[in-house]
């Protein structure tokens, strides 16, 4: 076996484990190991594996006292620290501490016993003390004659895949603590509505105010899971507004998938389909038991005045054109004050069917 | 009216159970409005002397109570008396696996408190039908 031709690599003061060939721990333990056949193409192709690879291994020996590390190639000795002349002979335990996991080490135990291959996450020490999480996967090695000659470890430190798990987790936690506050509030401040209503003897104006406290509170709950990206999806606030007026999911159609809205959009967008859904309740098609709505939405405008487009269609209520204006925009018109203020607007048409009406709110996108 | 107990002309008695004050005024003006007696509790040790104490029709349970602690306890002491209960929670999600086993009907928050209330005297109208 030739080592010089990778000494003379033309990259030769790259020092990290994929670019550094030359490893004499290998050529060492294939002489201290004859009886192993590592000779030919199959020990060429373990040389050159293990002086290659980033992936930290060792070899133990199951036959001797204490199972001693018996190899352990480059990558190894870069990941712990310690030198060669340190590890072979030792038990791999001398790389635990204080704070591995007893549970990791009896699955790393009955592996052994049963000579199974495992793969157990557990911290691990270095040399100078500093601690790592290294995913060992091991697992028996036999002979031709089926018959244990080691054990193989492969250790890979996952330190920064741990760490960003354990961020992204804490997110999750946190996004869920602020959702479970905010709907606490929201049930709250409907207690303050009611019981406010009710002794001031106006029960009706509190319980309009506080349906519509209530529907700003269903829009803006879908948007917890998404704090982090700054944005919206549409279609969830949509259905989180209008899930209260239909219990069976039979009244609402909804057509329009994957559009993303800044959070500046929810609230009018909110209210108004709330006004529209309770004017269907009122005079419109959720007015039969046969009528349905399809609510569809997408984006609309120019790319530089981007819009998102609502359609709001009543089906099968079936009489003609309602008796009053009222039936058209709600009792105070507040569904076209709100989308006047969000500089957007609403356009109504009576049909056969019912309402149609178009909605334009502007789309604020953020980066994404 | 449902709230009438049908042997008697007594009111059925609601227990309501939430840490939140404002929330469980605005829960008991909604039992009084359906016909019912509430009895308020503001935490464990009130919900289970009511429990103790009165021969209850249906109950109404905040799931969290603050300081890491569930209605479980009542709504074991519940489902053991055969008195039908919801579970009104902000947390569907976070909800203890203990609590979801329990198998009271959820009711998440925020609901109207005259649908809560509604959803609690459920069982008592169909089973009086």
């Amino acid at each position: 076996m030739n080592h010089n031709s990778f000494n003379d690599s033309p990259v030769p003061d790259r020092t990290d484990q994929a670019h550094t060939a030359f490893d004499s721990s290998v050529a060492r333990f294939r002489a201290q190991h004859p009886e192993d056949t590592f000779s030919g193409a199959s020990g060429v192709l373990f040389e050159q594996a293990m002086a290659q690879t980033r992936m930290a291994i060792c070899l133990c020996d199951p036959h001797e006292p204490d199972m001693p590390i018996v190899f352990a190639n480059r990558a190894f000795r870069h990941l712990t620290g310690y030198e060669e002349h340190e590890i072979v002979g030792r038990n791999c335990r001398f790389l635990q501490g204080p704070h591995s996991d007893r549970s990791a080490l009896v699955r790393i135990r009955n592996a052994l016993a049963n000579e199974e291959v495992t793969v157990v996450e557990l911290l691990n020490y270095r040399k100078d003390g500093s601690a790592f999480w290294n995913a060992l996967h091991l697992g028996p090695v036999y002979d031709a004659e089926g018959k244990l000659v080691y054990f193989f470890g492969s250790q890979w430190d996952v330190s920064d895949v741990r760490a960003a798990r354990a961020e992204e987790l804490h997110a999750r936690e946190l996004a869920r603590e602020l959702s479970h506050r905010m709907k606490n509030m929201f049930a709250v401040i409907g207690g303050i509505v009611n019981f406010t209503g009710r002794v001031r003897g106006v029960e009706a104006e509190a319980r309009e105010i506080n349906d519509r406290i209530q529907a700003l509170g269903r829009a803006y709950e879908t948007t917890l899971d998404d704090s982090r990206r700054g944005t919206v999806e549409v279609g969830q606030a949509i259905r989180a507004v209008l899930a209260p007026y239909d219990p069976d999911g039979t009244r609402f159609r909804f057509e329009g998938n994957g559009l993303r809205s800044d959070f500046g959009a929810v609230s009018v967008l909110g209210l108004s389909l709330h006004e529209l859904a309770v004017n269907a309740i009122r005079n419109g098609a959720l007015s039969t038991d046969k009528g349905w709505v399809t609510v569809a939405w997408r984006k609309n405008g120019s790319a530089d005045g981007p819009a998102i487009r609502i359609d709001w269609m009543e089906h099968g209520r079936g009489s003609g054109v309602p008796d009053s204006d009222s039936a058209f925009s709600g009792a105070d018109g507040i569904v076209d004050r709100m989308l006047d203020m969000a500089r957007g607007g609403i356009v109504r048409e009576w049909h056969s069917e019912g309402l149609r009406a178009k909605l334009n709110i502007p789309l604020r996108e953020a980066a994404e | 009216m449902s709230g009438m107990h049908p042997s008697s002309n007594e009111p059925r008695r609601v227990l309501v159970l939430d840490d939140e004050p404002l929330i469980l005024l605005d829960l008991e003006f909604a039992v009084e409005d359906a016909g019912c007696k509430p009895l308020t509790a503001l935490d464990l040790v009130e919900a289970l002397s009511i429990v103790q104490n009165n021969a209850i029709s249906a109950a109404i349970l905040d799931v969290s109570l603050g300081q890491g602690q569930t209605c479980e306890q009542v709504a074991r002491a519940l489902a053991a008396l055969g008195v039908p209960y919801v579970l009104h929670t902000g947390d569907l999600d976070r909800m203890d696996e203990a609590v979801r086993s329990l198998g009271g009907t959820l009711v998440p928050k925020p609901t109207p408190a005259s649908v809560v209330v509604a959803r609690a005297l459920e069982p008592l109208t169909v089973r009086h039908q």
